[in-house]
């Protein structure tokens, strides 16, 4: 019986290989006919997206009502805000004091600051969705769609507080240190502390097959796809080559999580941040440009909300749109943010909660916000000559409009974005893996990675988005039931933090240090 | 050569609590204490690790904390301290690297508790090492 089974695994290594190198061969063979083996990679995709579709994706209220998993999302976020009482809101200052490092203290055990870990979590979430997913879901559900990203972004803040929580509670430090936690790991201890230890194992392991499997789509295919969009864009010889593209940004990702180069992914650190501050100037610059249609171009994101045209489903569709590309772009209810977030040093769950509700405010509240009221202000996402732009392509048309060299930007930025998105993915995707079948196979895991990140650069955004989406979404489904059950804790946790925090107790470290001074 | 009176045995051990089971008949076939080592093996960190990214813990800190770790753990379970190796990477490889460098004439393990799927698709640490090492692996169930 064993040795057939190495021989598998062996296999499974080949074929990889094989799947990665073969459309070099059949490209080699017959330049003019790209479709036979790149179509039947995205038929595959496709009939994969058509069973998850049966699965998660079935609407409740009929043919344009919402669809179950997005409902489920909204009711979460809807949820934690009023359980929390409106933590989003009550915490926004203390959080951003936190990150600032008043309450940083070197004697709790975790890995890194405050700040390192919201930044780490941040390499995560902002990618080139804050780019290109505004622009689809602009395209898809009119500008009246950003306003429900943005209120999808603010409810969001809730649930990613209430994750990021239990993340901290329940993360298990390592015999060399290091943190490992997660939905994975505050379903299984959590819920077993409440007595529900089989519904807490279950739960963490669909989490964790969830979480392998998504990673591959929204932190790997999608991702691949826009980079490839936003640099052939620019690179019109590209074009028809995107498997050469996509050969090449699986070499780079490679160097990265199999070669330990970790320069790249340091200099990517060091970029994104960067690339992410240039982004946001350029929004404002053009929003100056056209300082007075502004208000305009608000009140049009704000009237087509609720009063959308010629979108599916009418105003329940531009809903379903907004908080679909929001919970896309900053992960709140999905779960992975908690495994970054479960490294901060402090013996405070909730504060490492409170620092993750940044997060969407951040990713989603600004940085989409700003893509959002560049795109409506400039208006080409309404110009029937553009209408087959969409995603990156689109958000470059528009800041083209103003700022003629700015697609080199998108180019750049929206390539680190993606990078860096891929290589924090691939480690939430791993963590996932190693908790379903250990650590010492995680190459397997990391081979089909790469793999899939050459798919997503050849294949057609369509079906891409299909599958990135729902497993995505399904990722809410175990982690917030968990979340649900233990809100009950979650509270008791916060009510116990106030308190303490009003009364002066958790005085910030640099009063602590100047406290005796002060009384001589 | 006798089962009993090892020279050299090593014992891989990673903290589960099955790997402790492997102390105990491992010291039985041993010459003495002296005889017994133990090997624990790291994954190297993920790149996108806040830990990593930020370089807040070095390969060195790791280390030094496993081997604090097991003085520790040792001590609550009532054996004499033994020394071991820390190495970071690929576990089965490791094992039997050091196995070899020591020369080991017994490896003690517990057989991993993989099942399903899991076993299915990539075996056991055990069985790879049974099938790499240079010398005899007792594999307990």
């Amino acid at each position: 019986m064993k040795k057939p089974m190495f021989r598998l695994k062996h296999y499974l290594y080949g074929l990889a290989f094989l799947l990665i190198f073969l459309p070099q061969v059949a490209f080699a063979q017959d330049d003019a006919a790209p479709v036979g083996f790149l179509g039947s990679i995205e038929a595959g995709v496709q009939s994969v997206v058509d069973v998850l579709n049966l699965i998660f994706y079935f609407k409740i209220g009929g043919e344009n009502g919402m669809p179950f998993i997005v409902l489920w999302l909204v009711i979460g976020a809807i949820f934690f805000t009023f359980r929390l009482k409106f933590i989003n809101v009550r915490a926004f200052k203390h959080a951003i004091d936190v990150v600032r490092g008043k309450y940083d203290s070197e004697e709790d055990e975790g890995d890194v600051s405050h700040f390192q870990a919201l930044a780490a979590a941040l390499s995560g979430t902002v990618g080139i969705g804050n780019i290109a997913g505004v622009a689809i879901a602009i395209r898809l559900g009119g500008p009246g769609a950003a306003f429900w990203m943005t209120m999808a972004g603010f409810l969001g803040m809730s649930s990613k507080f209430a994750e990021c929580t239990l993340g901290q509670k329940y993360r298990v430090i390592k015999p060399d240190g290091t943190v490992g936690g997660g939905p994975m790991y505050y379903l299984s201890r959590g819920l077993s502390a409440m007595g529900l230890a089989p519904v807490g194992k279950a739960l963490a392991v669909i989490f964790a097959v969830f979480c392998a499997i998504g990673s591959l789509g929204i932190g790997n295919m999608f991702q691949a796809n826009q980079a490839f969009a936003a640099v052939s864009n620019v690179l019109p010889f590209l074009n028809g080559l995107s498997w050469l593209f996509g050969i090449v940004l699986a070499l780079i990702v490679g160097l990265v999580i199999l070669g330990g180069i970790e320069r790249i992914g340091a200099v990517a650190g060091v970029l994104v941040p960067a690339m992410a501050v240039i982004y946001a100037l350029a929004c404002f610059w053009v929003m100056l440009v056209k300082l007075p249609e502004v208000p305009g171009a608000i009140g049009t994101i704000i009237a087509t909300a609720f009063n959308p045209e010629a979108v599916a489903g009418g105003a329940v569709g531009a809903i379903v749109i907004g908080f679909q590309r929001a919970a896309f772009s900053n992960e709140a209810g999905l779960g992975s943010a908690a495994i970054a977030h479960s490294a901060a040093k402090t013996d405070e769950p909730v504060r490492e909660g409170i620092v993750a509700l940044l997060e969407p405010f951040i990713d989603t509240m600004f940085i989409c916000n700003l893509t959002a009221i560049v795109i409506v202000l400039t208006g080409v996402y309404a110009d029937p000559t553009a209408a087959d732009l969409n995603g990156a392509q689109l958000s470059a048309a528009s800041f083209e409009t103003v700022i003629s060299w700015f697609p080199y930007v998108i180019a750049v930025a929206g390539f680190l974005f993606a990078l860096s998105t891929m290589i924090s993915w691939s480690y939430y995707g791993q963590q996932s893996w190693a908790y379903l079948f250990g650590d010492s196979t995680v190459n397997i895991y990391k081979g089909i990675f790469l793999f899939c990140v050459f798919v997503g650069a050849v294949v057609n955004l369509g079906p891409i988005l299909d599958f990135s989406d729902i497993m995505a979404l399904a990722m809410s489904l175990p982690n917030l039931l968990g979340c649900f059950l233990m809100s009950g804790l979650i509270a008791r946790e916060l009510n116990s933090y106030m308190s303490r925090l009003k009364s002066g107790e958790m005085l910030p470290e640099a009063q602590v240090a100047q406290e005796p001074l002060l009384r001589r | 050569m006798s089962w009993l009176n090892r020279k050299s045995v090593l014992i891989p051990i990673d903290f589960s609590d099955l790997s402790y089971q492997a102390l105990g008949p491992a010291k039985e076939l041993a010459t003495d204490g002296s005889s017994l080592k133990l090997i624990h093996v790291l994954a190297p960190l993920h790149p996108a690790d806040p830990a990593a990214m930020w370089d807040a813990i070095s390969d060195d800190d790791r280390k030094d904390k496993v081997r604090a770790f097991t003085h520790k753990k040792l001590g609550e379970l009532g054996y004499d301290d033994l020394p071991i190796q820390v190495v970071i990477g690929d576990t089965t490889s490791k094992i039997v690297d050091y196995a070899q460098e020591i020369d080991a004439d017994l490896i003690v393990m517990p057989s991993h508790g993989r099942k399903g799927v899991s076993r299915f698709l990539i075996g056991s640490v055990a069985e790879q090492v049974v099938r790499l090492a240079h010398c005899p692996v007792l594999i307990l169930k």
